[in-house]
């Protein structure tokens, strides 16, 4: 770790100072100073932590700044920042509600559950709606309407997702005059090179500005939200940054990548059981450990490198590949304290304060699926990936698409893939010259 | 005590609660996302439906190459109705009616 993190302002949790970098994501302030539970679930009000910290799982839906369900890995640290937990009684700190999960231990089916006789099935209607639910309203009201309106994107080329095969098909398609515009969901474009070790922010930083410099006009913080089929012939709408932008293209691209998924086995939402990208973009792009004993679960090369990068970073690291021997349950309440791993030698427990869970990322082809593509499940391309021809067509004409979300390759792979797809989606605009 | 084994992590759905909806005849992958809440939560499926999908594959004997996704509705990710609603200039706001798989 070249650079160590320094706070430089504080944040304010539940009323109490943490110490924080602005403009790192508050989730990383809040775990970096030692807070590990940042939210509790719908249901059994079990505890959580993050888990993807790339903004899909909604494990960390935090009251930032008087709004309600703010995901706490999206929203940037600054000084005076007001954060609190929600969802709990009396506290974040005493969830007495947590009682559902003992009270529940084989789960709960609402579906049978007090609907006899009629009495008490009105009582507890009216106890349900008072556990159920998310957050409370915010504190203000937006301002009035006024004349702010929505944007429109006219291009030739439209790519969602800037990682590394949303920004090489750019790279490859820009030139000629070609309108290209590029839209990322995080704060910064490099999608998973943010977060692995070999290559990291700077690698993220320079594909995207020589992307820039092609002439592709990237927009970071931008979320493609929606395809509506019905409006104008069909436009993608974006959320670039609070303002609605309707963006038309003769051709789109997704290059959406893949979600990061846990491992099935018990008490594995435990806090502290993290996405191995989040391991990754903890240490890589935040300079923050997320434990001095993290276990890394998986035997795909990311985990490898990740579990190198750790050790090189003086942590105690065990690896488990998920194959030979996998992992049943997880100890510890509101924070993982150990692993029970079973093998081919039979149960054994391993100690650990983090766990790196390297499963296969699930292709985000649900943008794409809005957009009619067709996709097939497979577990090897780790879920329901876009089907694409040589050239990265898709079952829609016009629309391509590259890298993880037609099925897992990781970063060099996506890479190439999204070099071959842009080659191909310029090809296509040339024929119709 | 075995501890829940967490597919959803959204709506605390467990693996569990998918074995139940498919003793009761739920076989397929809408039918149990409407019997369990699975994939309704804020991240819309993201993390839990191909494990939804892959555990039918495995309780009905199909490959996992007949499994179909549930349908995918605007929006995927959250947003602000304050940012839909200040779209004024250019007529109406948009209106898909959710097509697609």
């Amino acid at each position: 770790m070249s650079a160590p993190r320094r706070p430089d302002c504080a944040v304010e949790l539940d009323g109490e100072a943490v110490p924080a970098v602005a403009g790192e994501p508050v989730a990383v302030s809040l775990f970096a100073a030692g807070v590990r539970v940042l939210s509790h679930s719908a249901k059994y009000h079990r505890p959580r932590s993050f888990f993807c910290l790339s903004g899909h799982c909604g494990a960390c839906l935090m009251r930032v700044d008087g709004e309600p369900n703010v995901r706490a890995c999206r929203a940037p640290a600054r000084e005076g920042l007001k954060v609190e937990r929600q969802n709990a009684f009396p506290s974040g700190k005493l969830d007495l509600l947590a009682a559902t999960d003992w009270l529940f231990p084989r789960g709960m089916d609402h579906h049978t559950m007090f609907t006899h006789p009629r009495p008490v099935n009105a009582l507890m209607q009216k106890v349900v709606h008072q556990l159920g639910g998310l957050g409370r309203l915010p504190d203000r009201s937006d301002p009035p309407l006024g004349e702010v309106h929505g944007e429109r994107v006219s291009v030739d080329v439209a790519i969602v997702g800037g990682g590394p095969a949303g920004l090489s098909a750019a790279l490859a398609c820009a030139g000629e005059g070609r309108r290209i515009a590029l839209f990322d969901e995080g704060d910064r474009a490099g999608g998973s090179l943010l977060c692995h070790p070999a290559h990291g922010p700077d690698a993220g930083r320079a594909l995207a500005d020589r992307a820039a410099e092609a002439g592709v006009a990237i927009h970071e913080g931008a979320s493609a939200f929606a395809w509506y089929p019905e409006d104008e012939g069909g436009l993608l709408a974006v959320d670039d940054r609070g303002t609605l932008t309707r963006v038309f293209a003769r051709r789109f691209v997704y290059a959406t990548g893949g979600f990061d998924v846990n491992a099935l086995f018990a008490d594995n939402d435990r806090p502290g059981i993290f996405a191995a990208r989040a391991v990754g973009a903890l240490l890589v792009r935040h300079r923050v450990l997320a434990g001095q004993r993290p276990l890394v679960l998986g035997d795909s090369p990311y985990a490898a490198a990740l579990a190198d990068a750790l050790g090189a970073a003086g942590c105690e690291v065990t690896r488990v590949d998920g194959v030979s021997e996998r992992a049943v349950a997880a100890r510890g309440h509101a924070w993982v304290s150990a692993l029970e791993i079973e093998g081919p030698a039979g149960l054994r427990r391993v100690k650990c304060d983090a766990v790196a869970v390297a499963t296969t990322p699930a292709p985000a082809s649900d943008l794409p699926r809005q957009h009619g593509v067709r996709v097939a499940l497979s577990e090897a391309a780790g879920g329901f990936a876009c089907v694409v021809d040589e050239r990265g067509a898709t079952s829609v004409p016009g629309v391509f698409a590259c890298g993880d979300v037609c099925g897992y390759r990781g970063v060099d792979g996506a890479r190439a893939h999204g070099e071959a797809v842009g080659r191909a989606v310029a090809a296509s605009l040339d024929e119709e010259r | 005590m075995a501890g829940k084994v967490i597919v959803c992590r959204c709506e605390d759905v467990t693996l569990d609660d998918l074995a139940h909806a498919t003793s009761l005849g739920y076989a397929h992958i809408e039918e149990v996302k409407r019997y369990t809440g699975l994939g309704t939560g804020p991240c819309q499926g993201k993390e839990c439906m191909v494990a939804c999908a892959l555990f039918l594959a495995r309780t009905t004997g199909q490959p996992p190459s007949e499994g179909e996704p549930f349908t995918s509705r605007p929006p995927i990710a959250p947003v602000a109705l304050g940012t839909l609603a200040r779209d004024g200039g250019e007529g109406a706001l948009p209106t898909g009616r959710g097509r697609g798989r």
